[in-house]
């Protein structure tokens, strides 16, 4: 006796030979899968273009992962380990009182002599304000806010000139800081006059301030303080937008008060989850009653091929065969209503696109729908008709041959 | 007992049971119950105990027995419509032994149909498509033929060229037949052992068939 494998393939033969000969009944089972699935894609590719329009520029935009304290603590060298440390920070870097960090700044090579105050922002390597730019260097190189440089009439290269005021023992000091333009922080990284700059550059200044002596830039004054050095504030982004609310909440805890934008993020992820949740339950409905459908239409075609059916059996098809045979013609029903559905998607797609191209910005699709997502449809499609089928298979088992053959 | 190589006739009118007979030779229908029934194709062969197979439930048994040993004609054909005619006949073939040789034109020649071969069954004639149906319960060399009132749908001329080919080929091939009709004489004289077929219903509901050998 041949091998089962044989046999099923025989069936699976008969049974694509029978959905081609049927096609006009064929058609309409896979029109009316493509009727139910094809809503249910636009609605998917609308919620998921909708919310990766909102999603996408919070994502995109470092400052939604940003943590700030809200006023001045005292933070030591443990605390900046630990929370460097943390999975869910991306960045930190100390941050000295807000009233020590700042300088004054002129071009050096402009007529104009014009002295602007600038906000020192502390820097390191991996600054996601300064994604693609070169971070501050030691004491000797900066990065401009585009505020700043355009005020200043410096770009990328130039030589900036810092200057530095102390009153020490009511004497008036002042001392200049030679500074090169490493690099133009873009708008978005810092909307006020700014520099980035090094940790090191950051500590010198506000020792300068406090009358203490620098030795590596030559300042004078009193001797370093002894033991760990503690900082008023911190600059901390967290990895992803979705790490910022636990981060806050962690800090909250810990008594500092921080400000985020954690609000703006929850706001479109709860709109996300609430059209999920609608989506899911219109995809649930339209599933159950399409179920509800496919499988009494495979159950009634399955009564009206008894007779075919039953002329298979008779012929020596094992009942355990012929049983794949509406399930191979569900499987393929599925995945042409798939492929129908699919392939008109892309038409409503690039409708809508069209359609609302006013409302979002160039380039972005108010409808879409990911790779992944279709073969998540297709999946779901061939198991809801292999069910369906199944259930016909079992009626068919069940079937008494030689009662449709006398109806012959 | 039906020896190898018989030529029989159930002879009955409609509702007097021919075809549930048919259809347990055919070891299609379950029997309430059998106290004997073994199938032996060929003298060579063991026989298969069919009673204890439907007992125990091993209908694959029954369906492969089904497959190698029998050809089965339906009164009206029973042509898969979905199949031309080349791939009816050559389907019970390709069921037992795989993918094989084409042997529809052999069979068609036989039967006189070779220009039917693409056609489907839906453009055949009830005559036609009966040789069909003959044609593919032989193509794969089975052992027993049943048929089902095989000509009862068709002109008496027709009927008797269709019966004498049947005939002449199970001749042949050294095939068994079992035909049921209530066509007494087409079954005479076609030379096929006749067997009376009566069918009381009493009081319990249960059918008792009475056997007898026609005159």
């Amino acid at each position: 006796m041949r091998p089962d494998v044989s046999r099923l393939r025989l069936v699976g033969e008969l049974a694509l030979r029978e959905f081609a000969h049927e096609r006009v009944m064929s058609a309409c089972f896979v029109l009316s899968l493509s009727a139910v699935l094809l809503p249910l894609l636009v609605l998917f590719g609308l919620k998921f273009g909708i919310i990766g329009n909102l999603l996408e520029p919070i994502k995109e935009d470092p400052r939604y992962r940003q943590i700030l304290p809200a006023g001045s603590g005292s933070y030591g060298p443990d605390w900046f380990e630990a929370m460097a440390a943390r999975p869910d920070v991306a960045f930190i870097v100390p941050r000295t009182r807000s009233i020590a960090a700042t300088m004054r700044l002129r071009a050096v090579d402009s007529d104009a002599g014009r002295i602007i105050s600038v906000e020192l922002i502390p820097s390191a390597t991996g600054d996601p304000a300064l994604v693609g730019l070169d971070p501050p260097r030691s004491y000797d190189t900066i990065a401009l806010s585009l505020d700043a440089a355009d005020k200043l009439g410096v770009s990328r290269g130039d030589a900036v000139e810092g200057i530095l005021s102390r009153t020490l023992g009511g004497e008036q000091q002042t001392v200049l800081v030679p500074l090169t333009v490493d690099a133009v922080a873009p708008a978005a990284a810092f909307s006020r006059d700014g520099m980035f700059v090094s940790h090191e550059l950051l500590m010198a200044v506000e020792d300068f301030r406090d009358g203490r002596a620098d030795g590596p830039l030559g300042w004078s004054g009193a001797a370093a303080a002894e033991g760990p050095r503690y900082f008023a504030g911190f600059r901390l982004y967290a990895r992803s937008i979705d790490d910022v609310a636990a981060l806050r909440e962690g800090m909250m805890n810990q008594g500092i008060d921080v400000r985020s934008r954690v609000a703006d993020i929850e706001l479109v992820q709860t709109l996300d989850r609430n059209l999920s949740v609608v989506f899911w339950i219109i995809a649930g409905i339209a599933a159950v009653g399409y179920g509800l459908a496919f499988g009494s239409s495979v159950w009634a075609n399955v009564d009206r091929k008894r007779l075919e059916l039953s002329v298979l059996r008779l012929t020596g098809f094992r009942t355990r065969a012929i049983v794949w045979f509406p399930i191979v013609q569900a499987v393929l029903t599925g995945l042409l209503g798939w492929l129908l559905a699919a392939l008109v998607f892309f038409l409503v797609q690039a409708g809508l696109n069209v359609l609302f191209a006013d409302t979002v910005g160039g380039g972005e699709s108010v409808c879409r729908l990911l790779p992944a997502h279709f073969i998540l449809a297709l999946v779901l499609t061939l198991a809801a008709a292999s069910i369906a089928a199944a259930l016909g298979g079992r009626k068919l088992a069940m079937l008494e041959p030689s009662l449709a053959l006398r109806e012959a | 007992m039906i020896a190898s190589g018989a030529k029989i006739a159930f002879i009955g009118e409609s509702g007097s049971g021919k075809s549930t007979l048919l259809e347990l030779l055919a070891m299609i229908l379950r029997p309430d119950s059998s106290t004997r029934f073994t199938f032996r194709p060929r003298s060579q062969d063991d026989a298969s105990d069919v009673s204890a197979a439907w007992r125990t439930g091993d209908v694959d048994l029954l369906a492969d027995l089904r497959s190698r040993h029998i050809g089965y004609v339906l009164q009206h054909g029973g042509l898969l419509p979905y199949l031309s005619v080349r791939d009816n006949i050559n389907l019970p073939r390709r069921l037992v032994h795989g993918p094989v040789d084409d042997v529809a034109p052999h069979w068609a020649a036989r039967l006189r149909i070779e220009a039917q071969l693409e056609k489907r069954p839906a453009e055949l004639s009830i005559g036609q498509r009966q040789r069909v149906a003959i044609a593919r319960a032989l193509a794969h060399d089975p052992t027993v033929l049943i048929a089902d009132e095989p000509t009862a749908a068709i002109d008496p001329v027709n009927a008797e060229r269709i019966m004498e080919l049947m005939v002449g080929l199970v001749d042949e091939l050294g095939v068994t037949l079992v035909i049921a009709s209530h066509a007494h004489d087409l079954m005479r004289n076609a030379g096929l052992r006749m067997i009376d077929l009566n069918i009381e219903t009493s009081d319990r509901n249960t059918m008792h068939a009475t056997v007898s050998h026609a005159a």
